[in-house]
């Protein structure tokens, strides 16, 4: 499920950021530097006190050879840190690390079309703890594909255009092993389990921005090559099946970023769907000769959402306020107690809130500064949390740098 | 000053609800684990910080480092540097556009290492030393924005030697030597901006490419000092202040 969500975000949000460098008409060369630093301390109350970064660096060039063509190369380096984060999704001290690459050509058609294909590559790192190393991540993944967007404008005047993107992209694991194949078939190991979480992802999206109002709806599909759905029956029929896993994601979301006097708002709320035809046994010991089968395991709905204020005090110095909220309900899971036991009609459901407090400097006309603090509140029906918390609450402070031009 | 009381008794209420116990011990448990792992890496650390990796200021021919303070340690004494910088090429001078190319590099050596060789009978030899070259490409994509990127060589060694009477264990094992250190190539990305008179702010990443060692680095610099704040988010001790001194000609 972490990986689910680490590709998703990954692809949307590079995917998202091509479109927005924009060349200066005067320039055959145009550079894209975007760099934002935070750091941070975390004091949960279930655990110990630690520390977690993030690092998004994007550095690129757009190239523009004739009036109507260019060419945009982008260099994205992302490191995230441990941190508290949504449940099910991921520990507090996993990190991971991503170098991405992405070529567009763009082509405008007249006054209002613009054709933007291009490629990327990518290559992912993760790991669990700063004792491990890189290169042996279990889910760390190389990625490379296509797409190709379509932009038309219908507003320049209020900066109004619609983008239709199409995106394909094989995602290969390769250090990924199946633990649990491997201890059921210890004589064919590798064979069996190697590569089960290759991909192949689609994702189709439509866009709509206008006068720094945005939102859009996106369906992404992933298509497993070798990871099989798990039976019905437990250990005999693992794998026996030849169903192979398929996941899809619909999301809806909007947003916008406006200012009103000293008032400057940006909030964005999404809604997804998320269903896979993935099952889940439970075994509550090695020997556990009753396993419980959890059919769908895997498909929910969440709802997200997320409202920062900033009040422009002077040109200089803001304070803010943010409230986000992420809950998620599972469609068939069922919870758990704290003995491991799934109880009876009772649906899994998470949900995660973070109220922040911050205050920013702006440094100069392409830098700032944001000191902050943050309590998180986790709360799920789900209470077993042997492996990852589900009930906590949590304080972190922290500092960011962002620069862009 | 009342939004200042009010808006501290709101972050402080909440904060109560989700206060945990710290567990020092474990927490100090895991920081001499992560530096037992890799002591290299986490010694790098502190070379990091007396590096010189910003451009030349525009105009400027070539210029001296040397680290005052990093992280924990007063570099000055325990790991007295010296980094040179050299520009090859102004901004635009043989072609317009074309960037400023610098040559950077630097050595420290720690006279503490020495002083140990002297001073302990079970200690036959030490070296802690280390090195750095590299080139900055620099160039001004406004009247108030710079941007550089380039390459660094990196290289630390840390090493003693115990003399074989010495009945030194690690862990309960004998041990004859500790021979550790670091290398890596770095590529170096950052912006600069002058923040006034003589006065530049910078925002710069140093990636490690065969052990993905990170380093972010913000630093204030003008004519002889530069303050700086590096941040190893995967290091040991996250946040090291940085002070060095230099002169730029």
């Amino acid at each position: 499920m972490k990986k689910l969500t680490l590709i998703l975000a990954i692809t949307a949000g590079l995917a998202g950021r091509l479109s927005a460098a924009t060349a200066e008409s005067s320039k055959i060369f145009t550079p894209f530097f975007d760099m934002t630093l935070a750091e941070n301390g975390y004091m949960p109350s279930e655990g110990n006190i630690f520390s977690g970064g993030n690092i998004n660096t994007q550095v690129g060039l757009l190239a523009k050879i004739t009036e109507k063509d260019q060419v945009f190369g982008l260099y994205n380096f992302n490191y995230g840190g441990p941190g508290f984060a949504p449940q099910d999704t991921k520990q507090f001290t996993d990190r991971t690390l991503t170098h991405g690459f992405n070529f567009e050509y763009r082509r405008s058609l007249g006054g209002h079309w613009r054709v933007r294909p291009g490629i990327s590559l990518s290559k992912d790192y993760t790991r669990s703890g700063a004792n491990e190393t890189w290169d042996q991540g279990l889910y760390n993944t190389e990625s490379k594909g296509f797409q190709l967007a379509v932009d038309y404008s219908f507003d320049a005047a209020h900066n109004g255009f619609i983008t239709a993107q199409f995106l394909t992209r094989s995602i290969e694991f390769p250090n990924y092993t199946d633990l649990f194949q491997e201890f059921m078939n210890p004589s064919v190991t590798s064979e069996l389990s190697g590569g089960q979480q290759d991909q192949r992802l689609t994702q189709v999206s439509l866009r709509p921005n206008w006068n720094k109002f945005f939102g859009g709806v996106t369906y992404t599909m992933q298509k497993y090559k070798n990871q099989k759905v798990v039976g019905a029956t437990g250990v005999a029929t693992y794998g026996d099946t030849s169903e192979k896993q398929e996941d899809t994601t619909t999301t809806l979301d909007f947003g916008f970023h406006h200012k009103l006097w000293i008032f400057e708002l940006y909030p964005v709320i999404a809604y997804s769907v998320h269903d896979s035809n993935q099952n889940y046994i439970r075994y509550k010991s090695i020997g556990d000769v009753s396993p419980y089968f959890m059919a769908d395991n895997y498909s929910y709905k969440e709802l997200s959402f997320s409202v920062p204020l900033d009040l422009n005090i002077t040109s200089k110095w803001a304070v803010g306020g943010a409230m986000s909220v992420v809950k998620r309900n599972y469609e068939s899971r069922l919870r758990r107690d704290k003995f491991n036991n799934y109880v009876a009609g009772e649906k899994q459901e998470n949900t995660m809130t973070t109220l922040t407090g911050s205050i920013r400097k702006r440094i100069n006309d392409v830098a700032m500064v944001r000191l902050s603090y943050s309590l998180v509140v986790a709360s799920s029906n789900n209470e077993f949390e042997q492996y990852m918390p589900y009930n906590y609450t949590g304080n972190s402070f922290g500092i960011a740098y962002q620069l862009s031009y | 000053m009342r939004k200042i009381v009010l808006l501290t008794l709101c972050l402080g209420l909440p904060a109560g609800q989700a206060r945990a116990e710290i567990d020092w011990e474990s927490k100090g448990m895991q920081i001499a684990g992560e530096i037992l792992a890799n002591p290299a890496a986490f010694l790098y650390e502190f070379q990091q910080d007396l590096e010189g990796t910003t451009p030349l200021p525009p105009g400027k021919r070539y210029g001296f480092q040397t680290g005052l303070w990093g992280g924990a340690l007063p570099t000055i004494g325990v790991m007295p540097s010296l980094s040179g910088k050299f520009r090859l090429h102004g901004e635009g001078r043989l072609s317009p556009g074309l960037p400023q190319l610098d040559l950077i590099g630097g050595y420290w050596n720690s006279p503490l290492a020495g002083m140990a060789a002297d001073q302990s009978d079970d200690i036959t030899d030490t070296k802690f030393n280390g090195h750095y070259y590299g080139f900055l490409l620099s160039s001004s994509v406004s009247p108030r924005v710079r941007t550089f990127w380039g390459f660094k060589k990196s290289q630390l060694k840390a090493k003693i030697s115990f003399a074989p009477t010495a009945d030194i264990k690690l862990l309960g094992t004998p041990v004859n030597d500790i021979d550790t250190g670091f290398e890596d190539s770095f590529f170096v990305v950052g912006l600069e901006s002058p923040k006034g008179l003589n006065k530049l702010w910078s925002i710069q990443l140093n990636y490690g490419m065969d052990t993905q060692t990170i380093a972010s680095k913000v630093s204030w610099y003008g004519k002889y000092f530069e303050l700086g704040l590096n941040i190893y988010p995967e290091g040991v001790f996250v946040v090291h202040p940085v002070w060095n001194f230099h002169l730029n000609f």
